[in-house]
């Protein structure tokens, strides 16, 4: 699998008995459907979280490509109605995009999910001590 | 069994010559067009038949082969699932094979499987990592004995030859359509207007071309779903038999259906060779079904309560699909196939960790190399992977990859 970004191919990271697919050279992260089931337990719940972003309109920010699919990914806002960070899903539903810079505001948003796991993961996976 | 197998052979062969005729008569009458006489048709179907001599050449000899590479099929060995080589074996000895088949995985999430190769002799069977972390003992040696039942009624080597000869219809009408295209476009832009050579005979030998060529793909593929969803009864008939727990198939395909991703790794002309159509989800295949209802598939299996002999089968298939017997007379021996109780060995296909493992599974099949960091957390590195250093994004620890 490759990196949406630059392109290079991409390690999957494993940590808890979760697994993460991360890009060594731009630090980009992806999460596919089946990570995100892991991390947010339910299959049904990981769908909400997924369906509860909204499509963001006139985007200014180039597509990104999906890694598993080769096509086109939309542009989404993500987070509750106040704050919201800009990502990237699969319209295939094949999964998540993180930019580096947007891992930070993810995990300054605190609530993605409804029990925060998915943002104290990555806080744990990709933030150093 | 034999007569049956007899009788699917000759349907083969009956499929394969009317496929022959179409791509004959779109050879002979796109050369007529062109060449603005019929004797330039002959001229067609020689060309015709030759690609299509070369392209069953190929399928014989490696057609499996080309169908495994192109659904990206990786050869496994025992190690990686003892379960499903047992279960393989199992089916082999029930079903009487000679040889053992091939074993594939694919490494795609929907579940699905198929079975490919020329004669029981040198068959496969290719099942997806999503069947196997869907799927528990019994269903899996469903699925299984289904597939080892298309090897043995001898349905192998239709799929694979007339997939090839589907392939070469829609490649000679692609050919010519898109010429036809080309070539209007420079005859408008070169030559002035009423300079036709040919006159009114050649124009409507083009029109009949170009209906034919839009038509043939279309006919040919009805033709071969027509026959492909009869033998996914069949199989199923035979999985029913074989396995002597009807019950695991049609949980099997349950799951199966209930999984609404398309395949990655599959297309029009693979899509027959599945156990369920691995396309669904998306909107064309509406038009014509590869596959026969799967509730309907279900609802048969789920009837045999009784006896798992293809005269059970057969009567379900009766009750519930409201048509004619599929299976011979002859076939239907007095047998009676009494149902196993369930099997014993536990196994949770739901469980988050099975899945993961199936996944590590796949990539040690692609040559992955996994690395633990003091830190705690695994590194899987890819075989493309161009660097022969790794930074752990959790503690920064550098890890050596070679």
């Amino acid at each position: 699998m490759n990196c949406a970004v630059c392109s290079n191919p991409m390690i999957t990271l494993e940590l808890d008995q979760v697994e993460t697919d991360y890009c060594l050279t731009c630090r980009g992260i992806w999460l596919d459907k089946g990570e995100l089931e892991q991390l947010l337990g339910d299959t049904l719940q990981a769908q909400q979280v997924l369906q509860s972003f909204q499509i963001a309109q006139d985007c200014k920010e180039s597509p990104r490509r999906c890694p598993i699919c080769g096509k086109k990914m939309e542009k989404v806002l993500a987070g509750p109605e106040s704050k919201t960070t800009l990502l990237d899903r699969c319209k295939k539903g094949h999964g998540l995009w993180f930019d580096s810079g947007e891992l930070e505001s993810v995990l300054s948003l605190g609530r993605f999910d409804s029990e925060g796991k998915l943002p104290s993961y990555l806080k744990k996976m990709y933030t150093r001590k | 069994m034999w007569q049956q197998i007899h009788i699917n052979k000759r349907n083969s062969i009956l499929l394969l010559l009317s496929m022959g005729l179409v791509l004959a008569a779109l050879g002979y009458i796109i050369a007529a067009a062109i060449g603005g006489s019929p004797e330039a048709g002959w001229l067609g179907i020689l060309i015709a038949s030759a690609i299509w001599l070369i392209m069953t050449l190929v399928s014989f000899t490696s057609g499996d082969q080309i169908l495994l590479a192109s659904s990206r099929a990786a050869p496994v060995t025992p190690e990686v699932h003892p379960q499903l080589f047992n279960i393989v074996e199992e089916m082999k000895i029930a079903a009487g094979l000679p040889k053992m088949p091939k074993i594939y995985i694919i490494n795609d999430p929907a579940p699905n499987a198929f079975a490919t190769g020329r004669n029981p002799q040198n068959a496969s069977v290719a099942v997806t990592a999503g069947l196997l972390t869907r799927l528990n003992r019994d269903e899996l040696q469903g699925v299984i004995a289904h597939e080892v039942s298309h090897i043995v009624h001898r349905d192998i080597l239709f799929v694979t030859l007339a997939g090839v000869l589907l392939g070469s219809v829609v490649l000679i009408s692609q050919v010519f359509l898109r010429g036809m295209v080309y070539s209007s476009m420079s005859a408008r832009r070169y030559s002035s207007r009423g300079s036709s050579r040919g006159g009114g005979g050649q124009a409507l030998l083009m029109l009949l071309a170009v209906l034919l060529a839009i038509l043939a793909p279309l006919f040919t593929q009805l033709l071969y779903f027509a026959l492909s969803r009869r033998r996914e009864y069949l199989a199923d008939a035979g999985a029913a038999r074989l396995t002597r727990y009807p019950e695991g198939l049609a949980s099997a395909l349950e799951k199966i259906a209930q999984q609404d991703i398309p395949m990655e790794s599959a297309n029009q002309v693979t899509a027959p060779m599945y156990i369920a159509n691995p396309l669904r989800g998306k909107k064309y295949l509406n038009l014509y079904s590869t596959h026969p209802p799967i509730e309907q598939r279900i609802r048969i299996l789920r009837n045999m309560s009784q006896g798992a002999s293809l005269a059970d089968y057969e009567q379900f298939y009766r009750s519930v699909t409201h048509k004619a017997g599929m299976i011979p007379q002859s076939a239907l021996s007095k047998e009676t196939v009494s149902i196993r109780p369930p099997s014993t060995e536990k196994t949770d296909p739901s469980s988050l960790n099975q899945i993961r493992a199936m996944g590590d599974l796949m990539r040690k099949v692609n040559g992955f190399k996994f690395l633990t960091c003091p830190c705690g957390v695994i590194l899987k590195i890819p075989p493309n992977f161009p660097t022969g250093k790794a930074q752990c994004p959790h503690c920064g620890h550098v890890l050596s990859v070679s």
